[in-house]
């Protein structure tokens, strides 16, 4: 837990507005669109889909393995 | 017989009360005791009763319980300055010369000055007293003498308490709770193979089963216990005694173990297990009713246990009360250990227990359907007034010199309820049980609510198969444990409290530790406290160092009465970790002292220890300040530093900077969309000044950007930027440019950075390189940078300035820094420290943190031909917000005072003369300048006020007074650079 | 104005009262009555807790508005207001916070006078330690704009808080030393729970309906006006209607169907065991990316807190490793305290917003009202919030000294970033 380091929350993964993307949070207590860094082990950037209501994890994508 | 022997040397694993006597002292007083004695028995069997006094009304205590969850007996143990406060007396094992004070009165526990002057009045001070009084004049009038009331124990003025020691151990399954259900689990859990990892408060193992008359499995319990540790052990099971589990969540275990009950040579456990099972067992509870805080009213298991254990008798003519059978058990014990049994009071009408029937053959004065009103005598109880619960009317009393109670046991949800699960009444055990448990955590035995052996070995075994299966695992199933004998089934029926009036419900006692009584939760209800989260605050329910272990179900079920509700609709307050209060150096674990933080140290740290620097911690790296040699405080050696570099030069270490390396085809790309100079215009060793904009616009860092080829670039960062730079690099390499083919990688430490700087540097870098780097020294332009070796070891030479003066930057492998640094000095160059760094780089207004605040946006702080090369990068939009074209927007500017001579200081508000309130900006920085021969500044102020020469106030009021200053350029030496392009 | 005393309905407390009340059993009577929902309303607020019951309070109050309602989810005062760690201060850089901060700092200080219920403040002064020369640079800087604005500030250099708080000793050898510090002496702690429950009674006293046991599921609409709440308990009119709701404002946001500048996170506060007293000011202790701020209760605990758990919860389940983290913070701030031990810790949802500062403003609606976002400063803030906010509420035009907490300061840019920290709730 304590290797990986919160971000931010993005409104929508896709939504390219800076503004947006910077400022403006949608509180779903459900789940929540995060992105996390393995800061104290390999470095990639998670995106990961929580419930933090519960703390369960939904879903995680490793973006540095996505890349070409 | 010796009053001050023990009655029995035997214990379940005979290892108690091995040896002695021991002399320690209480309240100034010498005492014996035995090897393995606590402070509790040993003062006990000695005769003392009084322990403490209580917090509030300050009413003398002895002990009620056995465990940390007693609220009463709370010892200092050991001398000032390194004394500890609050040690519970039975945890705590009596070692010779040991010194133990009682807490809470002065001058003396019987004579205590504050309980005889408020005495009379203690009862005026019910529930939430404090919010009606000491309104006027203030509280403050007030706060000191209540607050010297307050507290427990002093704390120590100093502590020498060595580091605990940090495991991390790694198993399948760990167990909190080494009695009957926490063995059996062990043993049945391993058989399948499993690593299992059992967790168990006291010194011994056994729990209950050290004094209950059981047979297991054809064994008398003692035997049983030693037979199934010697099996754990055959099985790979590690065992930790006097070790409490404090927290668990869904993979963590936190243990602390802690031999003899202090601190000193404590352990903190992180286990790494995917499976936790509560087994803690169930904390007995008490009766409230008139004066039951007396010292010489423990609970029944106490009394059961210091026989077991310590071969004392809780005392020689007891009384039993209570609402269940295991009463006629623990009489029936005592009774054969010589005491007198004076009677045994069960509320309840009806009993069917043998043993009851037993005692009674035995002339024992067997009480049913009666109740204990009221303890008498003072300061230790002397007798009890008992009643039938029909008539209470008609009273007798009973000398006695010890009431054991009980009332029962509340199993132990505060491990069962946190982290998920929910409370649920059960019947039973007339107590809440942890429900919907997550999948990592199980409860077990008592603390699932099992009181009986049988069905505590029975859930045992249910508790084995699940755990089996949630592990995938084939159990190797053992055989079910057969129990020939063991105490009760409990029979149990809810009692709460004896009647009383109400003014005697101010002596009927719920939270022993915070004096909560019955009528002071009346009074809550009557005050419209109604939820019990409400009612623990408003009368402190619950909140003592044993956090309502003993009283929080009573409380509850008397609120329940008093609302005439079911106890199952009040509930109980929601628990809080940790299990058990734990040293904030355990928590700690290592990270304690100097071990707080790393401190990193640089390549050349050996070389300024020999140059005498001062070194300071700047973002986690020790750095040299300044060099003593060259003045005795910072102020007068960077002056001197200072001077020398544009003198001749000097050397300085910055190793610490930041640097990132950017590869690959798209590398450039990538850096025009995220620096505010492009990456793509820059050409193979040239070098760059270049900013990164923060999401918001503002500027997160500058440094240089080097172009080592055409797909291979290092960024430089400031040193305390370089985590942030990093990580958001990094994210837009993943996300924004998730299909480029770039890297990112950081090599701050795998380059050592040598400033050299100063009119003579070149001719030092000449000698010192030697002729392979002369050509590459003559030709190198301002901002241009050249790769080789030196003594075959990586060297990049960079000609870049942060001094204004000639100055390059040599990038090396960090194994010949010291030998560069070292060449450097022979060449004539002296060291320089961050000090004189600083009035370098403020004499040429070059930019650091405190100018790039975070606040800052490009345009405030940037020269505009910066801002005309901007491309696109992240962040840029954000500038379009109309803020960031107000017209009081703060910009970069120099400043001096008017007279050319006085001082000011950073952080100095900038206002105008005439409306001195309102501030226009600060100075950022400011330095005494040896070349200037005056203070300057760096400021950001207001746009529309700062045009040059405009005269303002620099206002100081929080270390002396307000300067006359006014508005320069930012460069205060050399502004044209010369100095720089020699 | 403040109303004569005589309009408290319930009884003023007094030595005579108090005695009285000793003497005949039956004489407590309920702080605060329990109100079940009426039809209409002229405001109802959401959320009982310190800013929604002290927003209800000076509506009524100041303003003279009769039909008010708080709506509470639970109990009144169950969140925030009774988690934090006690510390009122008015310490801030940014001129919008500092005057807002002092305006409540001041009404804490009288705030145990107009309630009649001793809220305890303690001015026994706010410490802000300094790791380096540098750091005290930056205390000047937020030292000297308090000062501009005529807030009390003191900067300590070693042998002042040598003085100041000798339990501290400056002198000892620490990884992050402590070089000097920033003093408040008028800051200090105010008993959380007391303020709910003074603002409760006094509220309720002025006709203030409190209903507890009320959650709200929805807005009734028309025309860009709200007409109602939906709540458990039935549809309840309003004219207007303010939400108060601290840890839920993101809630707020996805019911009215707005985007709002907050995250929701976990704050972590502790408790050790009672000692004697022995740490008399409030100390402030920062470094790295760590913090911890501490303060002895009257009871004698050392209460404490730090950083932020570090990511969106609503859980309220406090991490071990941040107590980690802020315990080692404090045995570095006063080793000598390492031997005593921790009771409980405990965690607040904190509603974080995007610059730091709070939000005071209209939300979609002409007649709904937000107040909320406030980090790490909602209970400190509690008086002010209250007393402006039902301003907004009651004239519709938000005071001067709310100004600055609008919503549309982020589209604007003018944001209130006290830190320089950047949008990021989590320290980068």
């Amino acid at each position: 837990m304590e290797e990986f380091t919160f971000h931010k929350t993005l409104p929508n993964i896709t939504d390219g507005n800076l503004f947006s993307d910077t400022f403006e949070r949608r509180d779903n207590p459900l789940d929540s669109h995060e992105h996390w860094q393995h800061r104290l082990g390999c470095r990639s950037w998670l995106y990961v889909r929580r419930n933090p209501s519960t703390g369960a994890v939904l879903k995680v994508v490793n973006l540095t393995s996505s890349n070409p | 017989m010796n009053q001050n022997a023990p009655l029995t040397q035997g214990t379940p694993d005979g290892s108690r009360l091995t040896g002695g006597p021991l002399t320690f002292t209480f309240d100034g007083k010498r005492y014996t005791g035995f090897l393995g004695d606590s402070a509790s028995s040993a003062l006990w069997r000695a005769g003392v009763r009084l322990f403490n006094r209580s917090i509030k009304y300050r009413r003398l205590r002895g002990f009620l319980a056995l465990g940390p969850e007693d609220p009463n007996a709370l010892l200092t143990v050991g001398e000032y300055p390194a004394w500890i406060p609050n040690v519970p007396a039975s945890q705590v094992l009596i070692t010779e010369g040991m010194v133990l004070r009682s807490q809470n009165r002065w001058p003396t526990l019987r004579w205590d000055l504050a309980s005889m002057l408020l005495g009379p009045g203690a009862s005026l001070w019910g529930a939430g007293f404090y919010y009606k009084t000491f309104i006027w004049p203030s509280w403050k009038t007030y706060e000191g003498l209540i607050r010297k009331l307050a507290g427990l124990g002093y704390a120590p003025a100093g502590s020498d308490l060595p580091n605990p020691k940090v495991e991390h151990p790694v198993a399948d399954v760990v167990i909190a709770g080494g009695g009957p259900a926490g063995l059996a689990i062990a043993r049945g859990v391993a058989r399948s193979g499993a690593r299992v990892i059992l967790c168990e408060r006291e010194p011994v193992l056994g729990g209950e089963l050290e004094f209950e008359a059981a047979v297991i499995e054809g064994k008398p319990a003692p035997r049983w216990v030693q037979t199934t540790r010697d099996e754990l052990s055959d099985l790979g099971v590690r065992v930790l005694t006097q070790t409490t589990v404090i927290s668990a969540n869904n993979g963590i275990t936190i243990a602390h173990g802690q031999p003899a009950g202090l601190p000193g040579s404590d352990t903190l456990y992180r286990i790494h297990a995917p499976l936790f099972i509560n087994a803690m067992g169930a904390v007995e509870r008490s009766i409230a009713f008139i004066n039951n805080d007396r010292p010489g009213v423990i609970l029944s298991g106490a009394a059961d246990r210091l026989l077991s254990r310590y071969g004392v008798l809780a005392g020689q003519r007891p009384v039993l009360f209570g609402n269940h059978d295991r009463l006629y058990d623990t009489a029936r014990r005592l009774l054969q250990a010589g005491a007198q049994i004076q009677a045994i009071v069960d509320t309840r009408t009806d009993s069917q227990s043998p043993v009851r029937a037993e005692l009674q053959g035995r002339g024992i004065n067997c009480l049913s359907g009666f109740t204990v009103l009221r303890a008498q005598g003072h300061p230790r109880i002397k007798a009890v007034t008992v009643a039938h619960l029909n008539n209470p009317r008609s009273t007798q009393t009973i000398a006695t010199d010890a009431l054991l109670v009980s009332g029962g046991w509340s199993p132990a949800v505060y491990a069962g309820l946190q982290n998920g699960g929910v409370p649920r009444y059960s019947e039973p055990v007339a107590a809440f049980v942890a429900e919907g448990q997550p999948d990592w955590r199980l409860c077990a035995g008592a603390a699932a609510g099992h009181l009986a052996l049988d069905d505590v070995l029975v859930d045992a075994q249910v508790t084995v198969d699940e755990s089996v299966r949630r592990l995938n695992r084939t159990t190797a199933s053992g055989s079910p444990w057969l129990v020939q004998q063991a105490d009760a089934v409990p029979q149990l029926i809810a009692f709460w409290r004896s009647p009383a009036s109400r003014h005697e419900e101010k002596q009927q006692f719920v939270d022993l530790q915070n004096d909560v009584t019955v009528a002071d939760l009346r009074q809550a209800l009557q005050e419209g406290f109604v939820d019990i989260e409400h009612i623990k605050r408003y009368t402190t329910l619950g909140v003592g160092t044993e956090q309502g272990r003993t009283g929080g179900t009573l409380g509850a079920a008397i609120i329940a009465e008093l609302r005439t509700e079911p106890l199952a609709e009040v509930g109980i307050s929601r628990s809080r970790g940790p299990f058990q209060p734990t040293p904030l150096m355990v928590i700690s674990g290592t990270r304690l002292g100097f071990g707080l933080r790393p401190a990193r140290l640089t390549a050349l740290d050996q070389a300024h220890q020999q140059h005498a620097a001062e070194m300071e911690l700047m973002s986690g790296w020790m750095r040299p300040r300044y060099y003593r040699g060259n003045g005795q405080d910072p102020f007068a050696a960077s002056v001197v530093e200072a001077t020398r570099v544009r003198a001749t030069g000097g050397i300085c270490d910055a190793s610490t900077l930041g640097k990132i390396e950017i590869a690959g085809p798209d590398a450039a790309a990538f850096l025009d969309g995220l620096y505010l100079t492009p990456g793509s215009t820059l050409k193979i060793g040239r070098s760059r000044y270049a900013a990164l904009l923060r999401e918001d616009g503002i500027v997160l860092d500058d440094g240089l950007l080097l172009r080592l080829s055409s797909d291979r670039f290092v960024a430089t960062t400031s040193t305390s930027h370089t985590a942030h730079v990093l990580a958001h690099l990094e994210f837009y390499k993943d996300t924004q440019w998730a299909n480029q083919r770039i890297s990112v990688t950081d090599v701050s430490e795998a380059w050592s950075v040598i400033v050299v700087a100063g009119p003579q540097s070149r001719q030092a870098l000449v000698s010192t390189l030697g002729t392979s780097w002369q050509e590459t020294l003559k030709d190198l332009t301002h901002m241009g940078h050249q790769s080789g070796t030196w003594r075959d070891y990586p060297l990049r030479l960079l000609r870049a300035s942060f001094t204004g003066e000639l100055a390059y930057e040599l990038h090396c492998a960090p194994a010949i820094a010291s030998s560069l640094w070292s060449e450097l000095v022979a060449a004539g160059l002296a060291p320089f420290g961050l000090e004189a760094l600083d009035v370098l780089r403020v004499e040429k207004g070059y930019l650091t943190s405190s100018e790039l605040n975070g606040q800052t946006a490009p345009a405030d702080v940037f020269a505009s031909s910066m801002l005309k090369a901007m491309g696109q990068p992240v962040g840029k939009a954000m500038l379009n917000r109309p803020a960031f074209s107000d017209d009081n927007r703060p910009v970069l500017v120099g400043v001096r005072a008017c007279d050319g001579k006085s001082a000011f200081l950073g952080g100095a508000q900038i206002t105008r003369p005439e409306s001195p309130a309102h501030s226009l900006g600060y100075v950022t920085s400011s330095v005494f300048s040896p070349q200037l021969k005056e203070w300057i500044g760096l400021a950001l102020v207001a746009r529309n006020q700062a045009s040059l020469g405009t005269e303002l106030l620099a206002r100081d009021p929080i270390r002396g007074g307000d300067t006359p200053v006014r508005i320069t350029g930012s460069v205060h030496f050399d502004p044209s650079h010369e100095r720089i392009r020699v | 104005m403040r109303p004569p005393a005589s309009r408290l309905l319930a009884p003023r407390y007094s030595a005579l009262s108090l005695l009285r009340a000793r003497l005949s059993r039956e004489y407590w009577q309920p702080l605060w009555r329990r109100s079940t929902p009426q039809e209409h309303y002229d405001v109802v607020v959401v959320g009982g807790g310190g800013h929604g019951l002290a927003t209800a309070y000076h509506l009524a109050r100041d303003h003279g508005i009769k039909r008010i309602a708080v709506l509470e989810k639970k109990v009144i005062g169950y969140g925030n207001v009774g988690r934090n760690t006690t510390i009122v201060r008015s310490n801030y850089l940014l001129p919008e916070n500092h005057y807002f901060y002092e305006d409540s700092l001041r009404r804490y200080e009288t705030l145990s006078h107009d309630l009649n219920y001793n809220v305890m403040y303690s001015p026994r002064g706010v410490v802000d330690l300094a790791n380096s020369d540098d750091e005290m640079v930056g205390l000047a800087r937020r030292g000297n704009a308090m000062r501009l604005a005529g807030i009390d500030a003191e900067l300590m250099d070693r042998q002042g808080l040598m003085k100041y708080a000798p339990v501290l000793d400056p002198t000892l050898p620490r990884r992050y030393p402590i070089v000097g510090g920033l003093v408040q002496k008028r800051g200090g702690t105010v008993r959380h729970d007391a303020v709910a429950w003074g603002y409760a009674r006094a509220a309720a006293a002025l006709g203030v309906d409190i209903i507890e046991h009320c959650e709200v599921t929805g807005l009734q609409t028309t025309a860009g006006i709200a007409t109602a709440v939906e709540t458990t308990r039935g549809p309840i009119k309003a004219d207007r209607i303010v939400f108060a709701v601290a840890g839920h404002t993101g809630h707020i946001g996805a019911m009215l169907g707005v985007p709002l500048p907050v995250e929701t996170h976990l704050l972590q506060a502790m408790v050790t065991e009672p000692i004697k007293p022995l740490l008399h000011t409030v100390l402030i202790y920062m470094y790295g990316h760590s913090e911890v701020y501490m303060a002895q209760s009257d009871r004698g605990g050392l209460v404490m807190g730090g950083t932020l758990d570090g990511f969106p919860s609503f859980a309220r389940e406090p991490l071990w490793h941040r107590l980690e983290e802020v315990v080692q913070s404090a045995v570095a701030m006063l080793p000598q305290v390492a031997g005593i031990k921790i009771l409980r810790h405990w965690a607040g949802t904190n509603d974080q917003t995007m610059d730091g500062s709070p939000l005071i403003d209209r939300l979609r609606y002409e007649n709904v009202f937000l107040n909320g976002g406030w980090c790490y400063g909602g209970f400190k803030a509690i008086p002010a919030s209250g007393a402006a906010c039902a301003r907004l509420v009651a004239s519709g035009r938000a005071p001067d000294l709310i100004k600055g907490f609008n919503l549309s300061r982020f589209a604007t840019g003018h944001v209130l970033d006290e830190k320089g920290a950047g949008p990021f709730p989590v320290r980068q």
